[in-house]
């Protein structure tokens, strides 16, 4: 079967092998251009995160996929779980907001703490960093979908495997004639 | 199809092997067949203006893409919001014309060709050939069309067949029982041809 598909790939000619490739950059792009969509839609730019540490156990486990908006609109208020990025790092925390101080032309500061920990997350913050402003806001938790994600994190922690997935995909749309 | 076919035009054509049992395969191997016998035995000459259109709004779409991340790489998230929703609805909307030129526009059709008269008296004759099989029948439906270059009549022919009249037991395309089924269907045109 290896040697058929490579079979019908040399009996291509030269625009039969260029819409291959488009098709490839097709899929590629409608994925990409369906994120970006995403990303306007929502106001946020991530719309979609994985759960990666059990910080926010038992509301949500290591895996579970978010679903985020960042509307302007939107206050922050105690209670609500959101999800926020530290200056300078990139990985993004999911937690609860535990104290909210409200200025009167608007801005905001607030404390978060994950469900799971046992201290406020004054810890990760950056040093000298007491409180956090909507600036670092990715998104507020509008849905999640459980386990799902466990994907993602497996394809960070074994790199291997994801480059291997990704170039199975990408030999099998290159070869395959619609 | 081949290099080597049209170089030299007394060795006997490439051997075409598919896996029977894959119905995609099959239809693209029985359609490279009959282009095979209607462009290197007739010399027709193909005619690239269909495939042409479709590669350039698959082009175009992907270069809309590529724009989008460049864009919004250079300029991160909330500067680059009216960009990214230009390109957002501009790639959906190539992807819609798209689908609606393969489905309206080529139907199927794998082969567009011009056959000129060798004397230079009358003007080309435009010939399509198109294709369809269903998912899980055997049956290959091959239809020729032929539009005449001076009365821009039209008439059209077709061969229903099952494919394995045309693949043996081993996968191999036997290009002469191709080639006696087109040329029936070349010939019943071309009569009509005279005809009129």
């Amino acid at each position: 079967m290896m040697n058929s598909m490579f079979d019908d790939l040399k009996r291509m000619d030269k625009r039969q092998v260029l819409y291959q490739v488009l098709s490839f950059g097709m899929i590629v792009s409608s994925a990409l251009m369906i994120w970006k969509g995403l990303m306007v839609g929502t106001g946020s730019e991530s719309p979609i995160v994985v759960v990666l540490s059990g910080s926010m156990e038992p509301a949500f486990h290591r895996g579970d996929l978010l679903f985020l908006t960042n509307y302007e609109q939107e206050d922050i208020r105690v209670g609500e779980i959101v999800v926020f990025k530290v200056e300078g790092r990139d990985i993004p925390i999911v937690h609860r907001v535990l104290k909210v101080h409200e200025q009167d032309d608007g801005s905001i500061k607030f404390l978060t703490k994950g469900d799971n920990n046992s201290v406020d997350d004054r810890g990760l913050y950056a040093p000298g960093q007491n409180w956090l402003a909507k600036k670092d806001v990715v998104g507020r938790a509008r849905g999640f979908l459980p386990y799902v994600g466990i994907v993602t994190i497996l394809m960070n922690e074994y790199p291997k495997f994801k480059y291997c997935v990704l170039a199975c995909l990408g030999i099998y749309v290159l070869i395959h004639r619609e | 199809m081949s290099k080597s076919n049209e170089k030299m035009a007394d060795e006997k054509p490439e051997v075409i092997k598919v896996n029977k049992w894959d119905a995609s395969v099959v239809k693209n191997a029985l359609d490279d067949g009959v282009k095979e016998m209607l462009i290197s035995k007739r010399g027709f000459e193909e005619d690239y203006t269909l495939i042409d259109r479709r590669l350039w709004i698959c082009s175009i779409a992907v270069g809309v893409a590529m724009f989008a991340l460049v864009w919004d790489y250079l300029h991160p998230f909330p500067a680059s919001r009216p960009i990214l929703i230009g390109c957002v609805g501009g790639y959906f909307f190539l992807m819609g014309v798209l689908t609606l030129y393969t489905t309206y526009f080529e139907k199927g059709t794998f082969l567009v060709a011009q056959e000129r008269d060798p004397a230079g008296l009358d003007s080309a004759c435009r010939w399509e050939a198109s294709s369809h099989m269903e998912k899980f029948d055997d049956m290959y439906q091959l239809v020729l069309t032929v539009c005449d270059g001076e009365n821009q009549k039209s008439r059209t022919d077709s061969f229903n067949r099952s494919c394995g009249e045309f693949i043996d037991e081993n996968g191999v395309v036997c290009l002469d029982l191709v080639d006696s089924a087109v040329d029936k269907l070349v010939r019943s045109l071309e009569s009509g041809k005279k005809d009129s």
